[in-house]
């Protein structure tokens, strides 16, 4: 079965940005971009994830710069499970965490949850993906879908 | 018997769907691990949790939440805040802080 880099290679679900000067809340819109682009989401899907954020802070962004910008199941404006992947060359400000900690990222991993065991396998690949720093590494460095596949290849999650 | 046989588990996060779902596969992990058969784990939204707390004996949750469940452990829940929602290691660490594993 294809992993979910894999998938977000073939289904054209990324995107690099520069990123200097650019927003969270614009940020968190253009990682959903691709997932725009083929009707998996509407164009106006990633507002319920920016009220989230600004309800319940950074939480989304995780150790290592490490962004997974999501709702709940089934949103408004969710029509097919899957992952947009972005990639910032500058680090995306989030703001600061409950405990007054820097919350930055340039790697996002936006979700789509629709159908539930498609994204329950989703977030158990991601797992992986987020715990495994020299990928996550090789993966800020992607600028190219090709680079996508050579960092998971160079790379690979255990499991 | 291991200590959380049996037990309630639960893990919230702010929309059930994210973190939540990764903080199960996390405690499972460690279950696993130590071979413990829980009577429960689930993974819910803090919005519904808040009120769920009480009927389980852990709950887990990203620091963020840690406020919104002040006063379970009033009723004997152990509360379990992660810094790191995927990591198993934090996990096993908190649960054995809280004298939950054998």
């Amino acid at each position: 079965m294809a992993s979910v880099l894999q998938k977000i290679v073939e289904q054209k679900h990324y995107r690099f940005i520069d990123g200097e000067g650019v927003t969270w809340q614009e940020a968190v819109r253009l990682s959903a971009e691709s997932l725009v682009a083929d009707g998996s989401v509407e164009e106006d899907y990633y507002k319920q994830i920016v009220d989230c954020i600004e309800k319940y802070g950074p939480y989304v962004v995780f150790d290592h710069n490490v962004a997974m910008p999501h709702t709940s199941e089934n949103a408004t404006g969710a029509h097919k499970t899957g992952i947009g992947f972005m990639v910032s060359e500058h680090m995306i400000d989030f703001g600061e965490d409950e405990d007054g900690e820097k919350k930055e990222a340039n790697l996002f991993f936006t979700l789509s949850a629709v159908n539930a065991d498609e994204h329950m396998d989703n977030i158990a690949q991601l797992s992986n993906i987020f715990m495994n720093d020299d990928l996550l590494d090789a993966l800020a460095a992607a600028r190219t879908p090709e680079d996508i596949l050579a960092a998971e290849a160079k790379y690979p999650c255990e499991d | 018997m291991a200590k959380l046989d049996g037990k309630k588990l639960l893990a919230c996060c702010a929309n059930g769907a994210g973190s939540s779902l990764m903080m199960e596969n996390a405690i499972k992990k460690v279950l696993k691990k130590y071979d413990i058969k829980p009577g429960e784990l689930r993974h819910c939204a803090v919005s519904e949790g808040k009120s769920a707390a009480r009927s389980y004996d852990v709950v887990f949750c990203a620091r963020t939440f840690a406020k919104t469940f002040e006063g379970i452990e009033a009723n004997g829940t152990v509360l379990i805040p992660l810094k790191n929602v995927m990591s198993d290691k934090e996990i096993e660490a908190a649960l054995k802080e809280a004298d939950l594993l054998d």
